[in-house]
């Protein structure tokens, strides 16, 4: 069967058409592409430029959310979660919207409450078609009340295994983990291979793929990949050739560089061994990277420093969606020429502390930690999460302990009991599981903070980041949905002309313009003068 | 024998949107329209829509109010006539005399019968002796002491809370309630002291105070002929501070009970020996025994949910009635069909108590369509002066049933756009969807018991909100929201 999957199918059937293709399908992974380049800064009205050639590329799905974007849509990009995700329904409402969430951590760096997430699995489930699930310690039970939601919600649920390489990292413990996953959820998932960093050959891809297919043949596999080396094409191939359904990719007007390889590449070499890409439309995907190769320079400012393929990755095995933020990182707070001893240092922590994957939050554990130990001395400055790490908070470590040095090094630290690390690990060591909050009494403490009634989704997103989220709220009620805001606008620097006309359609698609008349400075204030819809306006500002 | 008139101009003494209503039905009449205008209100929508305008003076208010420069002015512009409005001299008994003195006709009853019906004490005698019943009262009280005991024995019978009247108030003012003995010993001072400022007269009397009433009046219609009939009940239950906010026609009491209250303020006004437009109020209880209010012998504001569902401009019959012409239709002719919701959009803040926020109109785009009529005092760009009463718009809404009138009203308040000072629409906003409003259940109790609908977001335009973010970029150089 040959059939483009779309929102009108459900769950089993959408199951069903991937188990019987005769051909790969694709997911534009526009979420992990924009991290890694733009630092999350990719603003929704780019999406909604190109949502109308993506809708009709004819993606198994686009993954517009999840991750660390939920925390930056609030941060930096002023919009909800929520409503990028509607957004993006009502520009693509065929294609299935996907969304990648860190088990027990979902969108953030430290476990949630259970009932906590549950909410959150609900309330985003009303928008997103699949969920890719992982661990970052592969501790399946971290998972466990995510997929019982999404099946709860009959969503498309892809648990995933994190994979990395090194002799740890065997076919035999990726297949029992599998195992694992399909003894909780039951045999109607897809299995996601998440090379989050790019690593291994195609060879090893491809021999994991026959590994898992043979212990489990009607399984359906996805591929999650990373650009770094700039090989993920062939692993892709290797995937694909090997039995894999789905594969994340990009669109290659963003460069493919952090992210996944392109999509028309990956389909142009396919085409010599036979295998065709199910519903794609070559002429729409060519399109839509047109579009946002013209709209890249105004993320310019956003580009990480170092740009560019580094095979050397397979050695330090930083994932791919951080590598962007780390170089902007490093040449914020100056220590950009030291990356390369930085990155031997990621490759030798990784070995010291477990040899475990690379993917938040163990991405920021392993680049915080490189980053201390480089500037001020092997683990002289470790950080809370290493120590939460140690304590085995976030689940146990998979393959072997840290040599004991290390946990007197970061459990001792900053220590004033006295306490010796074994009497600490003792005492404060295992899974850390927050107790339940009272989600009616969280609710009321941000009625009251806002002094208006909450909604649902407001409430999941106080809980998920209580800081951002009220910032945000009261953004929004200040300034409005700021997102129908060309990127161009957005990212303004130097301001506006006189007599400039600033041009945008609100949510129900009315055009408004706001036109510059004029600014002046009286003392601190910036007194700018505007004509909004033939109305004139006076705004003061305080600088 | 009544001596009939043809009236080629007449002068309207009143201001804003009454003043407008007058002009419209005079012009209709082939008659030529003067109307006056303080120097402090030369730039409002009257001046601009009379045929001629006369300053009378500075102003601010005293003006409106001088009989002798209103006087004067209709004398130099050679106007038969005076239309008084509501409001200002609109129930002064003195200015219908000073009129007749000066050779002019007035549009509105004859000197006594305001001066009887203004003293609600003359009044409720004039409405018991037409068999109507009145709420328990006292007379007018004894000044000092023997007031003090006559208000006690009074609310030894009938009991607290106890309502004090100015005896010559009106217009919902100089109305106050007390609640034990200590606090309306205290208060007949006060309401004395305020009567006399507000009215120039100190006298008060004591009223039984009812439960759950529903306010309830008759417009009514008398030529010099002794015909007397009424166009209809209106409810004007929905008030703040005893001033009405919302007024609807009918008064959606059922028939019989409705007939009786229509028949009882024709009687009361044929005792009165009533002419021209008035109106006859009184309050309904639960149970549907009602009890006479007061005679308002003047046009009212909310004249027009009247005029909507009956058809008939009340005004030119009040115009033709003072040429001497008879009431130009008959009881049997009277047909209200459907319901009719006015209120009023006043440039007001409803959060901060109602305060007035009087400013420049920058933007005003009213509201129409199907079933809408506006009596409008605003144009854009007028700046509202601050010295008189804040009244936008008064907006009259249509429906054949109640529900459709509702809905109506609701859609046709979302079509408003009035920038540049606050206004009632949001609090309007909120009423037209509340459930007991919705159901028509409601009393004069009810801004009281709903005191939930101003909380109420105002909400500013998406628009002007992003051109907030706009001048933040412009001045920081950068978005500050980005890093």
């Amino acid at each position: 069967m040959s059939q483009r999957i779309t929102t009108g199918m459900n769950a089993m059937e959408t199951l069903e058409i991937l188990q019987d293709a005769d051909g790969y399908y694709l997911c534009n992974n526009e979420r992990d592409v924009s991290q890694s380049d733009f630092k999350n800064r990719l603003m929704p009205m780019t999406t909604v430029r190109v949502a109308p050639f993506r809708e009709a590329a004819g993606f198994f799905s686009v993954e517009a959310s999840g991750g660390a974007s939920v925390h930056v849509d609030l941060m930096r990009k002023q919009v909800s979660p929520f409503e990028r995700l509607r957004i993006a329904r009502q520009t693509m409402p065929r294609t299935l919207l996907q969304i990648a969430c860190r088990g027990a951590n979902l969108f953030g760096y430290r476990h949630y409450p259970e009932n906590v997430i549950r909410l959150a699995v609900k309330k985003f489930s009303d928008y997103v078609n699949v969920w890719r699930v992982y661990d970052f310690l592969n501790h399946v039970p971290n998972m466990i009340p995510i997929f019982e939601e999404v099946q709860r919600a009959k969503r498309i649920l892809m648990p995933s295994i994190c994979f990395s390489t090194g002799k740890e990292h065997t076919d035999a413990y990726y297949v029992q983990k599998v195992k694992e996953i399909l003894g909780v959820t039951g045999p109607n998932v897809i299995i996601s291979i998440k090379n989050h960093s790019g690593l291994g050959t195609p060879k090893r891809i491809s021999d994991l793929v026959v590994a898992i297919q043979s212990a489990y043949p009607d399984i359906i596999l996805h591929y999650h990949g990373c650009n770094t080396d700039g090989n993920d094409v062939g692993r892709m191939a290797a995937a694909i050739i090997a039995g894999v359904k789905i594969c994340d990719v990009s669109d290659h007007g963003y460069g493919s560089v952090y992210g996944q390889a392109p999509a028309l590449s990956l389909i142009q070499m396919l085409e010599d061994y036979g295998k065709k890409a199910i519903g794609m439309n070559i002429e729409a995907l060519v399109k839509t990277s047109d579009i946002l190769r013209r709209e890249l320079k105004i993320y310019e400012p956003f580009e990480s420093p170092f740009r560019g393929h580094d095979p050397r990755v397979a050695h330090y095995k930083l994932t791919g969606g951080a590598a962007g933020s780390t170089f902007e990182q490093a040449d914020k707070d100056g220590f950009l020429e030291r990356m390369p001893e930085i990155f031997d240092e990621m490759a030798r922590i990784q070995v010291e502390l477990g040899n475990w994957w690379s993917s938040t939050p163990g991405s920021q554990i392993l680049w915080s930690t490189a980053v201390n130990n480089v500037l001020f001395g092997r683990y002289k400055k470790p950080s809370l999460d290493l120590k939460n790490l140690l304590l085995g908070r976030y689940g146990p470590l998979p393959f072997y302990e840290p040599d004991e040095w290390i946990y007197e090094k970061v459990l001792e630290y900053q220590r004033t009991d006295g306490k010796k690390w074994r009497q600490i690990l003792a005492e404060e060591g295992g899974l850390i599981k927050p107790s339940a909050v009272n989600l009616e009494q969280k609710r009321r403490q941000l009625e009251s903070e806002l002094k208006s009634s909450v909604s649902d989704e407001q409430l999941v997103l106080y809980l998920l980041h209580p800081f951002d989220a009220v910032s945000f709220f009261k953004f929004e009620a200040k300034y409005g949905k700021t997102w129908v805001l060309l990127p161009d606008v957005w990212f303004r620097r130097g301001g506006f002309k006189t007599g400039e006309r600033i041009t945008f359609r609100d949510e129900g698609g009315k055009p408004h313009y706001i036109e510059f008349i004029s600014c002046q400075l009286e003392g601190n204030t910036a007194l700018t003068t505007l004509l909004v819809d033939h109305t004139l306006h006076k705004i003061s500002v305080e600088l | 024998m009544v001596e009939k008139k043809e009236f080629t101009k007449i002068l309207v003494a009143n201001r804003g949107e009454i003043a407008v209503r007058i002009i419209n039905s005079a012009k209709e009449l082939g008659i030529k329209a003067v109307t006056v205008y303080e120097e402090t209100d030369k730039d409002t929508c009257h001046v601009m829509r009379a045929d001629e305008a006369v300053c009378i003076g500075p102003g601010p208010r005293k003006d409106y109010l001088n009989i002798e420069a209103i006087i004067t002015a209709a004398k130099q512009t050679g106007a038969q006539a005076i239309h008084p409005g509501y409001g200002f001299l609109a129930e002064n008994p003195d200015f219908p005399e000073a009129c007749t003195n000066a050779g002019l006709a007035f549009i509105g009853p004859p000197p006594k019968v305001i001066r009887n019906l203004g003293s609600k004490v003359i009044a409720r005698k004039l409405a018991q002796r037409a068999g109507i019943p009145v709420i328990p009262a006292t007379e007018t009280l004894s000044s000092g002491k023997e007031g003090e005991r006559q208000a006690l024995v009074f609310a030894s019978k009938f009991g607290y809370p106890i309502m004090v009247k100015a005896v010559s108030g009106g217009g919902g003012r100089g109305i106050r309630q007390y609640r034990d003995e200590k606090s309306l010993l205290n208060g007949l001072k006060q309401s004395r002291s305020e009567a006399l400022m507000a009215f120039g007269n100190d006298a008060i009397y004591l009223e039984k105070c009812l439960d759950r009433i529903r306010h309830v009046e008759v417009q009514i219609l008398a030529d010099q002929y002794g015909n007397v009939i009424h166009l209809g009940t209106r409810n004007c239950s929905i008030q703040r501070r005893h001033q009405k906010l919302i007024e609807i026609a009918p008064a959606g009491l059922d028939k019989k009970l409705s007939d009786k209250i229509c028949q009882s303020a024709v009687q009361v006004t044929k005792a009165s020996d009533y002419l021209s437009a008035g109106t006859v109020e009184l309050l309904v209880e639960p149970d549907g025994n009602f009890y006479f209010l007061e005679v308002n012998t003047r046009i009212q504001v909310e004249h027009t949910v009247t005029e909507v569902v009956t058809g008939i401009d009340i005004v030119r019959e009040q115009l033709l009635i003072a040429q001497g012409e008879p009431i130009s239709i008959s009881q049997n002719q009277v047909v209200e069909r459907g319901y009719a919701i006015e209120l009023r959009i006043n440039a007001e803040d409803p959060k901060n108590n109602f305060m007035a926020n009087p400013g420049l109109v920058q933007v005003y785009q009213p509201s129409a369509g199907p079933g809408v009529r506006l009596d409008a005092a605003v144009y854009q760009g007028y700046e509202i002066p601050r010295y008189y009463d804040s009244m936008m718009v008064k907006l009259t809404v249509y429906g054949f049933t109640w529900k459709e009138a509702v809905q109506r009203l609701a859609r046709t308040l979302e079509g408003f756009l009035i920038i540049g000072v606050k206004t009632t629409i949001p609090y309007f906003q909120k009423i037209v969807h509340e459930p007991d409003f919705i159901k028509m259940n409601f009393d004069t109790s009810y801004v009281y018991t709903h005191s939930q609908l101003l909380e109420y977001q105002e909400e500013e335009r998406e628009e002007v909100k992003i051109a907030r973010l706009i001048a933040e970029v412009h001045a920081h150089g950068y978005n500050p929201y980005t890093h």
